[in-house]
């Protein structure tokens, strides 16, 4: 026990005597967190925008109110739930799309004329399709049942939207990739970086490790104040990396819920929702990279 | 003192009953040191006993050096063996050789001393990366501080002492362990001649308390002044050994 206690405070009385050096591998250790992190992040955003985007994709047929009654429309529902590939059918007759608009983020203008007494919204009935790609046929087979023309014309929201959709997708895809890489790439920069660093701080007690050598220290007694000042980085990497992620998402935060307000992604939510689980992900990466490093970096000196 | 021949290994820790009876502690047999095709240290066997004062003598490069290194392991031979207490270096396993180290102790020319600690806690580290406890650390300190006459100095830090005190400082640390042998490699290279024989006459007391003394060194006054066994090395081997020597080159 006391031996341990001795481990850690010579470890830390190390980390703090080279607070220079020390400082610059905890900013290098910082970088690659933050790296990893962003990208953490990154892609948790672009999973919850995949999520809506591919909801979006969901198929919405708007009828014409001359041509058909509620009751076909239902009787219509059901059999397209019959198809193969379709999840689930909901109808939303007048009543329930005037509440929807009436919830729409749009001008008060625009919004106030329509009402319970002048109602123009069309009822629709929304397809959740298993597979997004099933939805083009889905198409085709409605449109050849559609014999007495009741769906309104331009009225299948999938055929607008698809473009769009598919656009976004591919970005959604092509962002995940290059952060992937991205973190991948500086992730590797900054491994190498905080090696040498801790490769320096330990070459600039070569004295005291030569010493304690000569003395008989055990192998555990050299190696463990080195592993004591790895975690140390990993921690401070953490500490600073989250302070750090909150700072943007606080500042951005705005800026960025309105780029995605259709999308429904609250930013800051997004990183307090994660907060622990980015932690811990940081805080492992961080410990283990610098008790590695460390390992590594102090083994040259316990050959001899 | 007690301390410093009771504790060891079994072998290093037998008690001097019979000063007629010699234990070989050290037995080198045609060791050989190569660096590329150069030998640094070549052919050497020789054996030492338990107490005895052994002054290695010879010109810079000529092996000495590397030749210690063989007994604390820093160094293997190419070829050849080398036994401390019985037991072949070669055999000794990393995780025992902080053990073994212990059970020397060593002191070099440059004193290699850490800086930003006092003498008590340059001492005192000895110990304390050991894992003695603490109590006993400032029992064992004190009075190894004492032996070397370095008790009134021990809270100043080695830039405010004289190079024969620093040199103290480390022989204290060298004994800390309370070694049955001790290696001292030029320790007086940096000293001037009173200060030298003022740390060649501790080596000598501490080895009548029957600690076993290895001296290297080139200063021919020391050598004459202990009058023990001298060993001579010219271009890596041993080229004479006397009982009672005077330095001759
Ligand atoms: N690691 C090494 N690699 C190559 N050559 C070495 C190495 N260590 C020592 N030597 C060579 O071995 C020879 C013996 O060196 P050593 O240090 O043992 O001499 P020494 O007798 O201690 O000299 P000095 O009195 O100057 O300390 C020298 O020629 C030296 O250059
Ligand atoms: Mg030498």
């Amino acid at each position: 026990m006391e031996t341990f206690q001795r481990i850690v405070k010579l470890g830390y009385t190390n980390f703090w005597r080279n607070r220079w050096l020390t400082l610059g591998a905890t900013l290098l250790m910082t970088l690659t967190l933050i790296m990893i992190s962003v990208s953490l992040v990154l892609s948790l955003i672009v999973r919850d925008l995949a999520t809506t985007i591919r909801s979006k994709i969901d198929l919405t047929i708007y009828f014409r109110d001359d041509a058909v009654s509620d009751g076909d429309i239902t009787a219509l529902g059901d059999r397209i739930k019959l198809q193969n590939g379709v999840a689930e059918v909901s109808f939303t007759d007048k009543r329930a799309a005037l509440s929807i608009w009436n919830r729409l983020p749009i001008n008060e203008n625009i919004k106030r004329p329509v009402g319970e007494s002048y109602n123009p919204l069309p009822r629709s009935l929304q397809i959740r399709t298993t597979n997004p790609d099933n939805i083009q046929s889905l198409i085709t087979t409605i449109a050849i049942q559609d014999s007495q023309k009741i769906v309104c014309n331009e009225c299948v929201s999938y055929s607008k939207n698809k473009e769009t959709v598919d656009r976004l997708l591919s970005i959604t895809k092509f962002v995940q990739r290059a952060g992937l890489f991205l973190s991948v790439f500086f992730g590797i920069i900054a491994v190498f970086n905080v090696m040498n660093i801790i490769r320096i701080t330990i070459n600039a007690r070569s004295d005291e490790i030569e010493i304690m050598r000569y003395v008989g220290a055990s192998n555990a007694f050299v190696r463990g104040p080195f592993i004591v000042e790895g975690i140390l980085y990993g921690v401070l990497g953490t500490l600073f990396t989250t302070i750090f992620l909150l700072l943007i998402a606080y500042l951005v935060s705005s800026t960025i819920n309105s780029v995605f307000a259709s999308f429904g992604v609250d930013f800051f939510q997004l990183i307090l929702v994660n907060l622990w689980t980015l932690i811990g992900i940081q805080l492992a990466i961080g410990v283990l990279l610098g008790v590695i490093v460390s390992s590594i970096s102090v083994r040259r000196f316990l050959k001899a | 003192m007690q301390e410093i021949l009771t504790v060891g290994s079994p072998k290093l820790t037998r008690p001097i009953t019979n000063p007629k009876v010699r234990v070989p502690l050290i037995e080198m047999k045609a060791a050989t040191k190569k660096y590329g095709n150069r030998a640094a240290v070549s052919d050497v066997t020789l054996v030492i006993y338990e107490g005895e004062f052994v002054c290695l003598v010879g010109q810079s490069g000529v092996g000495k050096t590397t030749l210690i290194k063989f007994l604390t392991k820093q160094e293997s031979p190419s070829s050849g063996s080398v036994f401390v207490a019985g037991r072949n270096l070669a055999d000794l396993r990393g995780s025992e050789l902080p053990y073994y180290r212990r059970k020397i102790g060593v002191v070099f020319q440059d004193f290699k001393l850490l800086p930003q600690k006092t003498v008590f806690e340059n001492v005192a580290f000895a110990l304390e990366v050991c894992g003695v406890a603490r109590a006993d650390i400032l029992r064992r300190v004190e009075k190894v501080l004492d032996l070397v006459n370095l008790g009134r100095r021990k809270n100043n830090y080695p830039n405010e002492l004289s190079g024969g005190e620093r040199q103290r400082a480390a022989i204290a640390r060298a004994l800390v362990h309370a070694p049955k042998l001790l290696i001292a490699d030029e320790p007086t290279g940096n000293l001037d001649p009173v200060n030298t024989f003022e740390i060649i006459d501790l080596l000598y007391r501490i080895n009548q308390k029957g600690t076993t003394v290895i001296l290297a060194t080139h200063n021919r006054q020391a050598v004459d002044r202990v009058q023990k066994r001298v060993l001579l090395m010219k271009s890596g081997k041993l080229v004479s050994d006397q009982k009672t020597g005077k330095y001759v080159i």
